[in-house]
């Protein structure tokens, strides 16, 4: 039996499992961990390093060291908000075909799944040697914002680690999946997922072995990183006081400064004030000086304090979209490492008035729901690996092997093998243009996956065979206002005056979240060449 | 299961209702009941391993064809809900509705007889305007539905009906809080 391995392909850390008999195992690297950073580091002398001792060469190094590849995935380099994201970053990026960035340390060009995939085998080598056996299959989680081209590429990334990807689903789909696999009940819950890079809330109702997501939304640029490089930035400017000298020019000392930083948010998370030095900061005098700091914990949430408000605007939409009022919703589940700071729960215990459920691990339930999916798409089902189940597994553990039921016992094997369905949805509306500059939709938000509907489309000149049609994603009625996804190409179309010939194009988006196209002439039935060409996905020739 | 993708997919010229096969004033509840209670059987999940490529793409295909006929339900449902509700023809007592939701005690001198309800007295644009001018009455907000009783004599000037009821809410924004 092929073992499927479920994995949490995050910005800053990683985390894979696999749905054992009796429960999730954790995939452990080399220290015994069971998250991951997902650090690519090309050291100077030569190789790949992966995962916590990539970690290392962020200081000596910080050119050759690939952090938050994520942010980069399927992006369009010329899109805004990633040309601000690069701002952030010590390594080189440039663009390259269609529009996608290349990474590049010293003379090696790479794509970015490129990057994506060393961090996935590095996953699936740790799993091989811990389970002894093989891996092909793997279910990959991405945030529910992501793009189609985002999507592409994080399987594009799977495929070159050597994993047939079955599945990609959506964060906080696999955090609901891991909370309500086996709990048997109906129910709706709210995911808050703010981990390092990215943020989403999901409403789910879980009614049994169904998980129909209700709404979803998210910033994809909007994460524990940015809380990191806000307090990075007061640092440097009391660095520039103090010392006389502005760190903002050397990518080590911004670097030194972002892991100041990150420390200082975990420690307040626990503790009221924070107070130190920040040693070893390089002078350009020659000499080492040290940073004094003093924050307090009402300090850090002042100066945080937009990004949270952001966070919690977009929780009070979702509810909306999904007709509920916040009280309607019965548990908050936090997931990622940014929920651990006190003011994201304190807000949201506001907002639903009531205390979310802290009682999960925020970075592991991911990686657990991506398991129990994986389990399940293998065939191998799993009875007591989400969390409602783990007490049920002590009464029944003499029974749930794979099958089910013990061995010559009277209970169908079948009864026992509950699937999870998972009702996902598609994270924003699809449009095309129209004549006129505005954006007609084709698919809303929202909208269950898999879908596919139908639009005709006619010719507007004589003896026209092709058709281009530009598609975008976004809620705007203007195409302008909307996020370019790509263009529509209809060839071969037979010549016939203009308006006479209709072409029903069918959009699918696939339970990845994927869309396909498909063209056929309304009349005659015959199919016609369709393709959508993506803008920032990887193309077919890109690797080698 | 095959047999099932096959009707579906064959019946392209079925109404979301008719898809989902549930009543065509279903509310959201029964709507989602029936989608899950499809999904539990036909969701393409469920047959990866079961079924050739061929057959799977077919289940794909007429499972995502009932998704939209959800999508398409849902989205129709949510936005008729939003919208006042509209019963045009007799609805006894609902001249009353501009009065007793603030509390005057005059019935529209101009009102026709309650049997053929406020929907006799203006067009069916106007009425639009007026109930939505209810809505604002019922909100405590006397300006919004003043405008919105101006707009619905924009629409219909001769109702007499309705500058009456005109009348009642300026006297009631004089009056002052």
């Amino acid at each position: 039996m092929a073992i499927a391995l479920g994995i949490d392909l995050g910005t800053t850390n990683s985390c894979a499992a696999v749905a054992t008999p009796t429960g999730v195992e954790f995939i452990l690297g080399s220290r015994a961990e069971r998250v991951h950073p997902s650090i690519v580091a090309f050291p100077g002398s030569g190789g790949v390093v992966v995962g916590a001792d990539a970690k290392r060469y962020r200081l000596t190094e910080p050119t050759s060291v690939i952090h938050s590849a994520k942010r980069f995935i399927g992006q369009n380099i010329r899109a805004p908000l990633v040309q601000l994201a690069l701002t952030g970053i010590r390594y080189k990026v440039t663009e390259g075909p269609n529009q996608q960035p290349i990474v590049t340390v010293r003379d090696r060009r790479m794509t970015m799944p490129e990057i994506s995939s060393h961090v996935l085998l590095y996953l699936k080598r740790c799993a091989e040697r811990q389970l002894g056996n093989a891996i092909s299959d793997a279910v990959i989680t991405v945030p529910a914002n992501f793009t189609d081209a985002q999507r592409t590429a994080t399987k594009e990334a799977g495929r070159l680690a050597g994993l047939d990807v079955s599945r990609l689903i959506n964060e906080p789909t696999a955090a609901a999946l891991a909370y309500g696999f086996g709990r048997n009940q109906d129910q709706v819950i709210c995911v808050f997922d703010f981990g390092g890079g990215t943020f989403d809330v999901s409403i789910l109702r879980i009614n049994g072995e169904i998980f129909e997501v209700l709404a979803s939304d998210g910033d994809f640029f909007l994460g524990g990183d940015d809380l990191d490089r806000a307090l990075a930035e007061v640092l440097a400017a009391e660095c520039s006081r103090h010392l006389n000298f502005d760190p903002r020019q050397s990518p080590v000392l911004m670097m030194k400064l972002m892991m100041g930083a990150e420390a200082i948010k975990i420690h307040l998370s626990e503790n009221d004030a924070a107070e130190g030095e920040i040693d070893g900061i390089d002078l350009p005098n020659g000499q080492v000086g040290s940073l004094p700091f003093a924050l307090s914990r009402q300090q850090f949430e002042e100066l945080i304090g937009g990004y949270i408000n952001r966070t919690i605007e977009v929780t009070k939409q979702v509810i909306a979209q999904a007709g509920l009022s916040p009280t309607a919703i019965s548990d908050i589940l936090c997931v990622g490492g940014s929920t651990r700071i006190p003011v994201v729960r304190h807000r949201l215990a506001e907002v639903f008035r009531r205390e979310p459920n802290i009682s999960i691990n925020p970075d592991e339930v991911v990686a657990q729901g991506a398991a129990i999916q994986a389990g399940s798409l293998s065939g191998a089902i799993i009875a007591g690996t989400g969390m409602g189940a783990r007490d049920a597994v002590i009464t029944q553990a003499h029974s749930p092997l794979i099958y089910g039921g013990p061995a010559g016992g009277r209970a169908k094997p079948q009864a026992a093998l509950v699937r999870p369905i998972l009702l996902d949805v598609n994270p924003s509306t699809l449009a095309i243009q129209t004549a006129g500059g505005y954006a007609e939709r084709l698919l809303d938000k929202n909208s269950p996956i898999p879908i596919e509907r139908s639009r005709v489309f006619t010719t507007a000149r004589d003896n026209q065979t092709r058709v281009e049609i530009d598609c975008c994603r976004g809620e705007s009625r203007r195409y302008s206002e909307n996020e370019p996804l790509g263009k529509l190409v209809l060839e071969e179309l037979p010549a016939k005056p203009r308006g006479d010939l209709k072409i029903e194009v069918s959009f699918r988006v696939d339970a990845d979240g994927i869309l396909h196209v498909k063209a056929a002439d309304a009349e005659s039935g015959q199919r016609q060449e369709a393709s959508l060409h993506v803008i920032g996905a990887p193309t077919a020739g890109d690797q080698a | 299961m095959l047999l099932w993708a096959r009707r579906i997919t064959g019946m392209k010229q079925l109404t979301p209702h008719q898809l989902l096969e549930i009543a065509p004033d279903a509310g959201l509840d029964v709507a989602q009941e029936a989608f899950h209670k499809i999904a539990r059987l036909a969701h393409p999940d469920l047959h990866r391993t079961g079924l050739d490529p061929e057959d799977l793409e077919l289940v794909t295909t007429a499972y995502a064809m009932i998704a939209n006929a959800y999508q398409t339900y849902r989205t129709h449902v949510m936005a008729t809900q939003r919208l006042p509700k509209i019963d045009v023809g007799v609805e006894p007592g609902a001249a009353n509705a501009v009065a007793s939701a603030n509390a005057v005690p005059a019935t529209p001198s101009g009102a026709p007889p309650v049997t053929t309800g406020v929907a006799g007295a203006m067009s069916s644009k106007a009425l639009i305007y007026y109930r939505k001018a209810e809505l604002c009455l019922k909100r405590g907000d006397l300006r919004g539905a003043m405008l919105q009783l101006k707009m619905a004599i924009g629409t219909d000037p001769g109702s007499t009906f309705l500058r009456t009821a005109l009348h009642e809410v300026e006297a009631e924004v004089l009056k002052g809080p």
